[in-house]
């Protein structure tokens, strides 16, 4: 094992560390509530620096004319390929999850402090889920890539139902392990397909996906088409696109409200970064048999997401909705292949940030009432407390995508290559909804705003860690939806192999 | 620079208001007027050191901030957007000197308010489209608060339609702008090209431009607003504060006619041409209908939030008469728009602060009570119906003589709605002010104090003073004008129609002559007089 394979790994190294020694801590240390915080963060930290570094030494690594792919199983005849690649794409995307884990860690900090010593379970299924969300996107196996899902997914189910006492925690518990479960056969059952299809389970080097579609005429299309359309449907399921988004606005509303943002925020990252690997990194050949697919998607996606999300009366809902229509706008992005991975990592990371930062905003609110997120307790909020009203609707102008915000810059972007790349329809479609989607953002914000008489309910307590969360999250919406530039040149190097 | 600090000052005015101390509430009115001036400031040296008689584009500013997507914080003002400027710096700090009698959360109204004045700025001095986009569209987040939480009882309605309005509007703009922004990537190579100089090089085909011109189009129609785009206006206006009204119909609708000049008149010269005259007869439409309906208003805000219809449709029909008397007289009604019907909204704030009513039946032998201010009322009804010696006559002349060239069937219908604004505005005045008082409530009114005088004065000053000369601000509009005329003759075989055709005719074979024979020659399609 030479440095650079540890490198590629490294940041799964420091995360399970830092949840072993969190969980060990548990055990032997008494009351150490803020201890767990300071090992999980400073795990966090830890992998975002080696993202950063792993950035560098894949620019050194390609200067060599060294390999980017780690780890083949020569022992194991099938999986006599690499199991994990260091590229920018995975280095990007390890330094946006990790980020994403460190703020939605500030925004669920109060949940941990509250349940007391429960808290250490829910810190350390956290960075395990992490640690799983990345590992999906250094995978140069789908079977690798399964794991890191199924990591993630099977930590992400626990954290759903963590509040237990509540009845909704104990359904959308359930509904997301039965949905979860589905979808992760379904994507199992593509990747076996795409194993028939092309012989192979690995994405790159000899004998992988890519090079065997680049060079061979496929004898069974039907197979690997069929293939690829499951895979297509298992990961969307996981990111919450129409048709497969049912499960989302129940998980969203029994789910602790401190967590769902990163759960959200991370498996949109790590979930779309999959599909990119898997679709534009192995099978960039197959383009004119998945982008139709991923173009009806994403088109439905946003319709339903935003013309569900209009009727909705609960905060929580809203956002779930509102996340479908999201999906679909990033989605857009990949039906321009290569071209259009710059605007999906642009998109998706800073939905991210706004989801995570929207989520601590709720969590902040709903405290005071019942865990509750009606709409109605909203009413007022600007006379309560105008910070938090304010940076509320700083977010939810970057999800309607309003200018001066990155929400805007992400729409125009997404757009603008889909555009490109022909399919107007797409974007026409995206551009009308994203109209509808405005009314929903503007009615919360009227809620906030505009609501009568005031009244006497007290100004909302927000811890200190929680308002640094909703303080970075809303500063970087507007710093990047003012400066963008050099992250959208940044982003347009993070491509998969 | 200039430019880039005369859009952050009002930024920065906000910043200063937001800070403020929680517990010195009466500091906010003051300083908010103190820091409004300093756009006015800048605004007024920019108008100053303007080199009047350059058609081009002047302390322009280009800093490419993207070279990937050819995007740049570009910023310039020619003879067009000047005035629009000036007309920014005026309204604003008048608009804000009005609001004194905001009690809830008067700091958040006095940021919004900035906020809006940088975003106004931004559209009218943005030569990138997409920077353009971006202003177009943030100018909405204020103006919807500013309507939703400052308005009157059907307030969330109409913010929400405004919103759902214009932004419904602005999607096939941002269609459109994508369009253009990758074929001005296929030009230069890079990715996109938001530059708009870059975009007046395209050699776009004459499909495309009919596309882009609709698309361009219809935001731009939502906003200013053209019949049948118009119904979120009566809305918007009457539910809005004082303050409110006042940008809405003072300088929110020039933002959509400003487009159609300066994007879709130079970009789109071949569908301008093409699409002229339904536009022209839209705008004709829009001013008839405008005014037969403001009749019948019972609101006497309402009232003037049609009229503003009436008026924007003089400015539709000038600019697509496609002539230089057309498109400056469509310019100056924007400015003496802005001027009287920002006027006549103060002074509905000025009575409904008094009141809390707007119905003209509540009201009643105003004069008697308040002689002042039924004098100055009296005097921007007369502004707005175009008397001349007022701003209103000048552009409203200038826009019925140049479409008197290209479209003398609509110029003669657009003549009536000079008549029937006189219909509404007097009718109005009548059943307000003259007779005795009626309505016992009325009667102790008090006439306007000084600080609302104050407000009023630099405007009649102003309504007067460019009616009676208006030539320092003709002198600066029309060679822009002409320049975009020239470009629209220069890219299609359209030839401007002008006055001054007849009389070459008659002239001996000479100087002159050789001129036109050229402009003739050029063009292919030689007028019958250049032969003769």
């Amino acid at each position: 094992m030479n440095n650079a394979s540890f490198l590629a790994v490294a940041p799964e190294v420091v995360v399970l560390a830092g949840a072993l020694i969190v969980i060990i801590l548990g055990v032997i240390v008494d009351r150490p509530r803020r201890e767990w915080g300071f090992v999980a963060a400073l795990s966090f930290l830890v992998a975002m620096v080696l993202s950063v570094v792993q950035w560098q030494a894949v620019d050194d690594l390609i200067a060599d004319g060294s390999s980017l792919l780690f780890f083949s199983a020569r022992s194991v005849p099938i999986l006599r390929s690499p199991m994990v690649v260091m590229d920018h794409y995975s280095a990007f995307a390890g330094f946006a999850i990790f980020t994403v884990g460190l703020l939605g860690l500030g925004a669920v900090w109060a949940l941990v402090q509250r349940v007391r010593d429960r808290g250490v379970e829910l810190v350390a299924l956290i960075l395990l889920a992490f640690a799983g969300l990345h590992m999906m996107t250094i995978s140069a196996n789908i079977i690798m890539l399964f794991l890191g899902l199924e990591t993630a997914s099977i930590a992400f189910y626990v954290v759903a139902g963590f509040t237990r006492s509540r009845p909704e925690a104990d359904e959308a518990a359930v509904k997301y392990f039965l949905l979860g479960s589905l979808a992760s056969a379904i994507f199992v059952y593509g990747a076996a397909l795409l194993f028939a299809g092309t012989g192979s389970t690995s994405f790159y080097g000899a004998g992988g996906m890519k090079t065997f579609l680049s060079a061979t005429i496929v004898a069974e299309p039907g197979v690997l088409l069929l293939g690829i359309g499951l895979v297509i449907v298992g990961l969307a399921f996981k990111v919450s696109a129409a048709p497969f988004h049912q499960w989302a606005p129940d998980v969203y509303q029994g789910a602790p409200t401190g967590a769902v943002g990163l759960m959200a925020a991370g498996v949109k990252i790590a979930g779309f970064a999959a599909l990119g690997r898997i679709l534009i990194g192995a099978l960039p050949t197959q383009i004119d048999e998945w982008a139709p697919i991923l173009s009806i998607i994403a088109g439905l996606s946003m319709v339903i997401g935003t013309a569900v999300a209009v009727a909705q009366t609960d905060v929580k809902r809203l956002l779930a909705y509102s996340g479908v229509a999201h999906a679909g706008y990033i989605m857009m992005a990949f039906v321009a292949g290569d071209a259009g991975i710059g605007a999906m990592w642009f998109y998706v990371s800073m939905y991210a940030l706004t989801l995570v930062g929207a989520f601590a905003i709720v969590s902040a609110v709903s405290r005071t009432s019942t865990d509750g997120s009606d709409l109605d307790d909203w009413a007022g909020l600007s006379r309560r407390s105008p910070e938090l009203a304010w940076s509320m609707l700083l977010l939810l102008l970057a999800m309607g995508g309003i200018p001066f915000t990155a929400g805007f810059v992400a729409k125009v972007s997404v757009f603008t290559v889909a555009a490109d790349a022909g399919y107007l329809w797409l974007t026409i479609l995206a551009l009308l909804t994203t109209v509808v989607g405005l009314y929903v953002y503007f009615r919360v914000a009227a809620k906030m705003f505009f609501a009568g008489p005031a009244d006497d309910a007290p100004a909302v307590e927000v811890p200190v860690v929680l308002r640094t969360v909703i303080a970075v999250t809303v500063v970087s919406t507007i710093a990047f939806g003012v400066d963008p530039w050099p992250l959208l040149d940044l982003v347009r190097e993070a491509l998969p192999l | 620079m200039t430019l880039t600090v005369l859009i952050l000052l009002p930024l920065l005015g906000a910043m200063v208001i937001a800070l403020l101390p929680k517990h010195r509430p009466e500091l906010v009115f003051p300083v908010a007027i103190g820091v409004s001036i300093l756009p006015l400031a800048a605004s007024l040296w920019i108008l100053v050191n303007f080199a009047t008689g350059d058609p081009l584009f002047q302390f322009t500013e280009d800093y490419v901030l993207s070279e990937t997507f050819g995007f740049g914080w570009r910023l310039g003002v020619d003879g067009i957007s000047l005035f629009m400027v000036v007309l920014t710096g005026i309204l604003v700090p008048l608009a804000i000197a009005a609001s004194k009698s905001i009690a809830e959360r008067p700091k958040q109204f006095m940021v919004a308010m900035l906020v809006l004045e940088a975003g106004l700025l931004g559209v009218f001095l943005a030569l990138d489209l997409l920077l353009f986009f971006a202003f177009f569209e943030i100018v909405l987040v204020p103006m919807y608060l500013l309507i939703g939480i400052w308005g009157s009882d059907n307030r969330l309605y109409a913010a929400i339609k405004f919103v759902l309005f214009t932004a419904f509007g602005s999607i096939f703009l941002l269609a459109g702008i994508i369009v253009l922004a990758i074929e001005g990537g296929d030009a230069t190579g890079a990715v996109t090209s938001f530059d708009f100089r870059t975009m007046l090089s395209l050699d776009l085909s004459s499909t495309m431009q009919i596309w882009l011109f609709l698309a361009f189009g219809v935001a731009f129609a939502i906003k200013v607003p053209i019949f049948p785009f118009h119904t979120w206006l009566p809305d918007a206006h009457t539910e809005a504060p004082t303050a409110g009204s006042v940008i809405l119909a003072g300088l929110l609708l020039k933002m959509g006619t400003y487009g159609f000049l300066r994007f879709n008149l130079s970009l789109f010269p071949d569908a301008s041409v093409d699409l002229a005259v339904y536009l022209g007869i839209l705008g004709v439409i829009g001013i008839v209908y405008g005014a037969a309906v403001a009749i019948a208003q019972p609101d006497i805000k309402r009232l003037i939030a049609y009229s503003s219809v009436s008026h924007m449709g003089f400015v539709v029909l000038g600019i697509f008469a496609l002539t230089s008397q057309g498109l400056s007289g469509a310019v100056f009604v924007m400015i003496s728009h802005g001027l009287v019907t920002g006027a006549l909204f103060l002074m509905i704030g000025m009575i409904y602060d008094r009141r809390h009513t707007r119905l003209i039946s509540e009201y009643g032998g105003l004069a008697t009570v308040m002689p002042i201010y039924a004098g100055i009322f009296l005097f921007m009804a007369f502004a707005s119906i175009g008397l001349p010696g007022l701003s209103g006559f000048v552009g409203e002349f200038g826009v019925l003589l140049g479409s008197y060239l290209t479209f003398p069937v609509l110029a003669i219908l657009a003549g009536s709605g000079v008549i029937l604004a006189a219909v509404y505005m007097l009718w109005a005045y009548e059943r307000v002010f003259t007779g005795s008082v009626t309505n016992p409530k009325n009667e102790g009114l008090s006439d306007l104090g000084f600080r609302e005088l104050a407000i009023l004065v630099p405007l009649i000053v102003l309504i007067v003073g460019i009616g009676v000369y208006p030539k320092p601000v003709l002198d600066r509009i029309e060679p822009s004008v002409e320049l975009i005329l020239d470009r629209v003759e220069a890219q299609t075989d359209y030839d401007v129609t002008e006055y001054g055709r007849v009389d070459e005719v008659v002239e001996p074979r000479g100087i002159v002559g050789e001129t036109t024979g050229h402009a003739a020659d050029e063009s292919g399609h030689g007028d019958e007089e250049g032969s003769g």
